[in-house]
């Protein structure tokens, strides 16, 4: 397990990390969400010790991080690095040695993660030659080859295709299921409810909120949705007492009750303004969750 | 000219195998996406360079093969070395060694000035062969045909084909005042009264030596050989600083530090990048030291003939021990930088010192006695490289005294590898910008 402990980290006045404090468990697929600038890469270059931290810690299955454990751990930075000019394959072999494999592991764990990514066929292009997708799946064959036992991955599916982000997103429960911990943050809220079991939300620095995905998108204050034949604008409900208007689309209102709302009653209302098309309760999406989190 | 065309030939050859072994390279690397199915077999030495720990050796090994690889580094090794063929074989062309001459001879000569004859000719570098002419209008047409280079005419008078300039040096020239110096003082020794054998005697009497009472300016072969030190350092030196300064800024400005860093230390890192780029750099000083030597000896050349093996390792030497100044400077140099197009702007300021120190130490192989800037300078660690090797080669350093400028050299070592690294550290992972040593030691 992966924990962050209070960690704090200050530049000048603006304050990146404020007392963040959360726990990755393994084996299972951990988003880390947060808008902009909330400090989610801060946090994660802090579990390599690329900042300094101003107080807290990070630790793994309990101990403070040594050098050691970075070796076991892989590392996909939010702006990818590679050697433009180096041939891909000696590219990640190195990546791979740097890391404590022997040479003949370290070139077979290379061609095995290009074939397994579908990059097999550029492995003795160089980087530059490569189109920005295939350069993302080379970035995380570099952080896969050594076999890590925790993977920190920056944003890992921007510039991916569809088929790509299948692919990482693949290989990703894979590694969870392997028993290694994953924690990856993402702007792709869609992507992460489908791959994630649990996630962290940030904001200024600050755990705002935490859980498994089914815990987050279930809590809170029921939604219903209501849809009523010719009206467009859900005008019926705005003025209902405990109710809001969430949205409404294609003539369908998405409406969050306070607790004392009978949904009955609102049922009645709408039926007063025509046929009742559509009614029923829906689940939070992760991204109406992030948004309610972060206003 | 014929032992010109020998290394030049050379050079070509090595050029043409160079073109052939990077075809074959190419067309090894078109098939070698099977290739890459197999691990490359690895030299003895790579095994041993990989021992060094924490990834130090790994680095080093890249920063190897990837400069040896490089265009740059092949083409500029090449030009180097036609530059240092160019200045050992050029000024033994149209040199002649010794050379076999022929003297007419009208009218007979005494066999005692035909010695005095010889003798005057192997003084100006000729080996003389005596040739008896019918007449003098035979002996004009052969110093016309260049048949013979000079005629003694009844041992009264020579004559040339060309009349002599006081500037010229060839072996003819040489030769021909010599001989008429020698005959006549024979002749005017034999009018004085004394016999042709007693004359030839005198003529022919080694000179005095001479003592002069200021001390002998320093071997002039130790001032050559230090010259072209002194041009073999500053070329390196900027040279190699400026591949570890664009070494940094390249992995800074691709972001691959991040990578790197997140499994190895910094100071690691930057060992194994100063060790690898050090490694290229001593072999490829190597080369070119030993071409010029080979070259030098193969072709007679008297720039390099007579240099002192250890003028050559004081040299080198100071080369390592300038590298070793200079590549934490640049390194730390690089770190401030956020992409390649700020290369220019930060190598200038580093290569000032370097630039000075060149300038200063060459200017003092002009003169006899060295100033007192330039002994200021021997001792300090930045100019040392290029000034106390300049002092050993003009006679004025003593070995105690460049044993102190050796020790303050690893003291500044010390303390600079210190400071970079601290630089090295604050700002490689800084972007957005290029940082300001301001910045980097005040921490925000």
């Amino acid at each position: 397990m992966l924990e962050f402990d209070g960690l704090t980290r200050r530049y000048g006045e603006v304050v990146a990390l404020d007392d963040l404090s959360f726990s990755v468990p393994s084996g299972e697929v951990f988003g880390f969400l947060g808008p902009n600038g909330s400090g989610k890469t801060t946090a994660m270059r802090a579990v390599f010790g690329l900042i300094a931290l101003d107080g807290g810690e990070v630790r793994w299955k309990g101990a403070t991080v040594t050098p050691s454990d970075l070796k076991r751990f892989g590392y996909l930075p939010e702006e990818r690095g590679l050697y433009p000019g180096m041939v891909v394959c000696e590219q990640i072999e190195y990546l791979a040695r740097l890391h404590g494999m022997e040479h003949s592991a370290a070139h077979d764990a290379t061609m095995g993660w290009l074939e397994r990514l579908g990059v097999a066929d550029r492995a003795t292009s160089k980087v530059e030659s490569l189109s920005l997708g295939n350069q993302q799946r080379v970035q995380l064959a570099a952080a896969l080859v050594h076999d890590p036992e925790l993977l920190i991955l920056d944003e890992p599916l921007s510039g991916l295709d569809p088929v790509g982000i299948d692919v990482v997103g693949g290989v990703l429960a894979e590694q969870a299921a392997l028993g290694r911990g994953v924690l990856f943050s993402s702007h792709q809220l869609d992507l992460v409810e489908d791959l994630c079991e649990s996630v962290a939300i940030i904001d200024r620095g600050r755990l705002v909120t935490k859980g498994t995905v089914e815990e987050l998108e279930t809590s809170g204050r029921r939604r219903l949705v209501v849809k009523v034949k010719g009206d467009w604008n859900a005008d019926w409900a705005k003025g209902l007492l405990g109710v809001t208007v969430s949205r409404v689309e294609a003539g369908a209102a998405r409406l969050v009750l306070e607790e004392t709302v009978d949904s009955q009653q609102v049922l009645q209302t709408a039926m007063q303004k025509g046929p009742i098309e559509q009614f029923g309760f829906e689940r939070r999406r992760l991204s109406e969750v992030f948004r309610e989190a972060v206003v | 000219m014929k032992y010109a065309i020998g290394p030049l030939v050379a050079v070509i050859l090595a050029t043409r195998v160079v073109m052939v072994v990077r075809r074959r390279k190419r067309r090894d690397s078109d098939s070698s996406a099977r290739g890459a199915d197999r691990p490359a077999r690895r030299p003895a030495a790579i095994g041993s360079l990989e021992m060094l720990g924490d990834g130090v050796g790994l680095v080093a090994l890249r920063e190897i093969r990837e400069r040896v690889r490089g265009r740059v580094f092949r083409v500029g090794t090449l030009i180097i070395l036609l530059a240092v063929a160019a200045a050992v074989v050029i000024p033994t062309i149209g040199s002649k060694k010794h050379q076999n001459e022929k003297v007419g001879i009208v009218g007979g000569l005494d066999s005692s000035l035909r010695i005095l004859v010889v003798a005057a000719g192997k003084t100006a570098g000729a080996t003389v062969q005596l040739v008896s002419e019918p007449s003098l209008a035979r002996a004009e047409g052969d110093l016309r045909a260049g048949n013979i280079g000079l005629a003694i005419v009844g041992g009264q008078r020579l004559v040339v084909n060309q009349p002599l300039s006081s500037s010229d040096t060839s072996t003819d020239a040489l030769m021909a005042r010599s001989v008429s110096a020698s005959l006549g003082l024979a002749n005017g020794l034999t009018s004085a009264g004394l016999s042709p054998d007693k004359a030839v005697q005198v003529a022919h009497s080694p000179p005095l030596p001479v003592e002069s009472l200021q001390p002998a300016e320093h071997n002039s072969t130790a001032k050559t050989t230090s010259v072209y030190g002194l041009i073999l350092t500053y070329v390196l030196l900027t040279q190699y600083g400026t591949w570890l300064l664009m070494g940094v800024i390249e992995e800074k400005s691709s972001r691959v530090i991040e990578v790197l860093l997140s499994t190895m230390r910094p100071s690691k890192l930057l060992a194994g990048k100063v060790i690898g780029i050090g490694t290229v750099a001593f072999l490829q000083s190597a080369l070119i030291v030993a071409v010029a030597l080979g070259l030098g000896a193969a072709v007679g050349s008297t720039l390099l003939h007579g240099s002192s093996p250890l003028d050559v390792l004081d040299i080198l030497l100071w080369l390592v021990l300038g590298y070793a100044f200079y590549c934490w400077v640049y390194a730390a140099g690089g770190s401030l930088a956020d992409r390649q197009s700020q290369v220019q702007s930060l190598a200038f300021p580093l290569q000032l010192p370097v630039l000075f120190g060149y300038i200063v130490s060459l200017t003092s192989l002009g003169s006899s006695q060295a100033s007192t800037l330039m002994k200021v300078l021997a001792y300090l660690p930045p100019t040392a490289p290029f000034a106390m090797p300049t002092l050993v080669a003009l006679g004025q350093a003593t070995w105690w005294e460049a044993g102190i400028s050796f020790l303050i050299m690893i003291a500044g070592i010390v303390l600079v590898s210190r400071v970079a690294s601290f630089v090295y550290y604050r700002a490689i992972l800084r972007t957005g910008g290029r940082v300001r040593l301001r910045q980097v030691f005040s921490g925000t």
